[in-house]
């Protein structure tokens, strides 16, 4: 019976069929050893991840074409949440742009509030920021930092198959933004920090709460650390996987956690400081953590990962230093209601938690920008992935994507 | 009941199909993992511990629309995406509901105006159940919503009735 | 490395290209001069642009190793040209460049960046479908934020909002 069909089958098949293993061949290797060869047809498999993937951190797309297990190609397709920032920024006044900046990173939303303010001071030379409002940035953009890496941890580990870490992380993460809520009432677009300072002064008490949180924090690291950094399973996930040399960082234009991961010491708050962080500096308030290959290869997805790891460390003792010198003064500079911004043209950029945030902002006197371009972090960091992901496992795909720490909102804007 | 109250032993209820099959559908409503933009963190807010949206039968998210009943739809949708929006929806097996989550997918939002891709609400593709107000919702309003989804689902008739005569 | 002695680098070193710069001004009200405000940037030559972008680059003073950021911009609806924005920034020396090009509207084309710095590809990408603007070596020059049946570039200050699309309504 089984031979009947075998036959009709081959019947069928044309003439130039090729049977899928063909006879053995073998050959003597100098050793002595016999290799032996089969002669396999196999054809490569597209496999489409998202728009709608767990592990592509919003709406990404990935088209990835693998043979077998191994990847041999991959393709990013963005767009699926272009929401026209930019033209907006043409055509709404200055003020009124703020609560947008808060949308295209969601997840670091007084940094982005910052990076705006601090373009259009740019163009304001006249503009003083009182000190206590620099300070009380510097303390929302720190622990809007700390925020930001917890995320990306505790996905990072829901990425990789550890549930656990994102309960941790998001247990923390309530905290900050009950305490950003105490602050300006938002809980995660916050337009707190203006053009000119801030818009609202720190209930009593809510700076000792800080400090309160500083403490506690510290404490709960060293959980994350021995729940996910040096958990063996995650290791063996991450380390070796999706190595970015120094070199190919550099000329993919990556920055933040992605340039710092690969060992390049470079970090814009330190370097070309912008508010307090010079003087914080100077102070030794910080350092600048950097991947050292302690796992695996310098570069890998698991450097990326501490390198974020660390930075919440060094954000408390920033935190801490601000907590020291602050004093009490006004908080807003003399900015107008309706706000009209001197001709001319300025490009800031400040270090975002995923990197450099920049934005171009281009006024010709009047109440709405002719131009106002922002420069996300994830967007140049994901081009990157096209690169690293072809040689690498499907399964370490989403290891390589998770280390990337993309927000679509920011990378389509 | 009168005549049914006599007639089973212990430990039996008694009660509509209806009733019994909205109760098992209202508590295990299993949302899609499907996050858009911003009100996604929101989501995941609920879905982890200080809210817990386990407490509703709903923390059990779905990477596949095939194991899905409910969507909610956290975030902006513009058009490239919307036409995925809607092959999801079509791919979720019935009873299916959507909850439009915050102001971009319950009409565009923000982006109203000027955002030229946006698609200015998501039931001009798929119809949506509960509408959710903020930008981002908070999470108390998300599980409020899911609460009014509840009720909505208890309302609904399963067993098709004969019609009345007057 | 201060915008000066950039751009004084940039001169000895011949950098093909390079027209001039822009630096802010205060306000003049004798010469009706409302000022500029903001950062200084050399302007280029776009049809050098790939041989300037080569000069900053390699040039061991300089050494703008990262391109942060490369857009275009479109000043006004009767302006005649687009201007090609680029950010470069340097690791070593810790300084950062801003290059302007202007383009004209009438033929956007220019060369691609992609060669000396690959950062560069998603952002001409990005400049391509907002623009119009062609960028000629690009290996990859598909639309990547809007769909690809997009009509129009969205950015430009005359585009006109669509009324539908694949049958929604944009209204």
């Amino acid at each position: 019976m089984t031979d009947t069909v075998g036959k009709a089958e081959v019947e069928q098949t044309p003439q130039d069929y090729k049977p899928s293993i063909q006879a053995e061949e073998q050959r003597t290797l100098p050793s002595g050893e016999k290799e032996f060869f089969f002669d396999v047809t196999t054809s490569d498999l597209e496999v489409n991840m998202g728009p709608q993937h767990p592990a592509t951190h919003g709406v990404m797309r990935v088209l990835i074409r693998c043979d077998g297990e191994l990847v041999t190609g991959a393709q990013a397709h963005l767009g699926y949440l272009h929401r026209c920032a930019e033209k907006i920024g043409e055509n709404v006044e200055w003020l009124q742009y703020l609560p947008y900046t808060d949308r295209y990173d969601y997840l670091a939303s007084m940094n982005n509030n910052l990076g705006y303010s601090l373009a259009v001071e740019a163009l304001m030379p006249d503009l003083e920021i009182p000190r206590r409002a620099t300070l009380l940035r510097t303390i929302c953009a720190e622990l809007n930092r700390i925020a930001s890496h917890l995320v990306a941890i505790g996905t990072y580990g829901l990425d990789i198959g550890a549930f656990t870490p994102f309960l941790y992380a998001f247990r923390e993460r309530e905290w900050i933004q009950a305490l950003f809520e105490k602050i300006c009432g938002a809980r995660l677009t916050y337009s707190y920090i203006r053009i000119g300072g801030v818009f609202n002064d720190a209930p009593p008490g809510w700076l000792q709460e800080v400090g309160h949180f500083c403490d506690v924090f510290e404490e709960k690291w060293k959980e994350y650390h021995d729940l996910l950094a040096v958990n063996h399973v995650f290791v063996m996930r991450t380390a070796n996987v999706g190595v970015i040399p120094k070199d190919m960082a550099i000329d993919f234009g990556l920055t933040g956690p992605m340039l710092r991961g690969s060992g390049v010491d470079f970090d814009l708050r330190r370097d070309m400081p912008y508010m307090a962080y010079g003087e914080a500096h100077e102070a030794g308030a910080y350092d600048v953590p950097l991947g050292e290959g302690k796992k695996g290869a310098l570069g890998d997805c698991w450097d990326r990962f501490y390198v974020r790891m660390l930075e919440m460390k060094e954000c408390i003792k920033l935190v801490r230093w601000c907590l020291e010198v602050i004093e009490d003064g006004p908080i807003i500079g003399d900015v107008p209601k309706v706000l009209k911004v001197p001709a001319g043209e300025a490009y800031v950029g400040i270090e975002n938690p995923r990197g450099e945030l920049g934005h171009y902002v281009h006024s010709d006197g009047g109440k709405v920008a002719v131009r106002c371009r922002v420069r996300g972090p994830s967007f140049t960091n994901l081009a990157v992935v096209e690169e690293l992901m072809p040689g690498s496992l499907l399964a370490d795909s989403v290891a390589i994507i998770g280390s990337t720490d993309i927000v679509i909102g920011e990378t389509d804007r | 009941m009168g005549l049914l109250e006599e007639a089973f032993e212990e430990n039996v209820l008694t009660t509509k199909v209806d009733w019994l099959i909205n109760w098992a559908r209202l508590n295990s409503i299993w949302p899609m993992t499907f996050g858009l933009a911003c009100c996604a963190i929101e989501m995941m807010a609920v879905g982890a511990a200080h809210h817990d949206l386990d407490r509703f039968g709903a923390g059990a998210f779905r990477a596949s629309p095939r194991q899905a009943d409910l969507m909610i739809v956290a975030g902006t949708v513009n058009f490239k995406m919307g036409e995925r929006v809607k092959r999801l929806y079509d791919q979720m097996p019935h009873p299916k509901y959507v909850i439009a989550m915050g102001a971009c997918a319950t009409g565009g939002g923000p982006y109203y105006k000027y955002g030229y891709t946006v698609m200015k609400g998501v039931d001009r593709i798929i119809p949506v159940d509960v509408y959710i107000a903020g930008c981002p919702p908070r999470p108390e309003a998300l599980l409020e919503g899911l609460m009014k989804l509840q009720e909505k689902i208890k309302r609904t008739p399963v067993i098709r009735r004969p019609a009345r005569t007057a | 490395m201060e915008f000066q002695a950039i751009h004084d680098r940039l001169k000895a070193q011949g950098a093909p290209g390079l027209l001039g710069f822009d630096e802010p001004r205060p306000a003049n009200k004798k010469e009706k001069d409302p000022g500029r405000a903001g950062m200084p940037f050399v302007t280029i030559d776009p049809a050098h642009m790939v041989e300037f972008l080569r000069v900053c680059r390699d040039d061991e003073k300089l050494k703008l190793d990262i391109l942060c950021d490369l857009t275009a911009s479109d000043p006004s609806a009767d302006s005649e040209d687009l201007w090609i924005l680029i950010q470069l920034l340097s690791i070593e020396h810790k300084h950062r460049l801003a290059i302007k090009a202007p383009l004209p509207k009438s033929a956007p084309t220019v060369a691609s960046a992609t060669a000396i710095y690959r950062a560069a590809q998603w952002h001409e990408r990005e400049c391509g479908e907002m623009y119009g603007i062609t960028f000629e070596g690009n290996p990859d020059p598909r639309h990547i934020l809007l769909p690809d049946d997009w009509e129009g570039y969205p950015l430009r200050k005359d585009y006109e909002f669509p009324r539908e699309y694949h049958g929604i309504s944009c209204e």
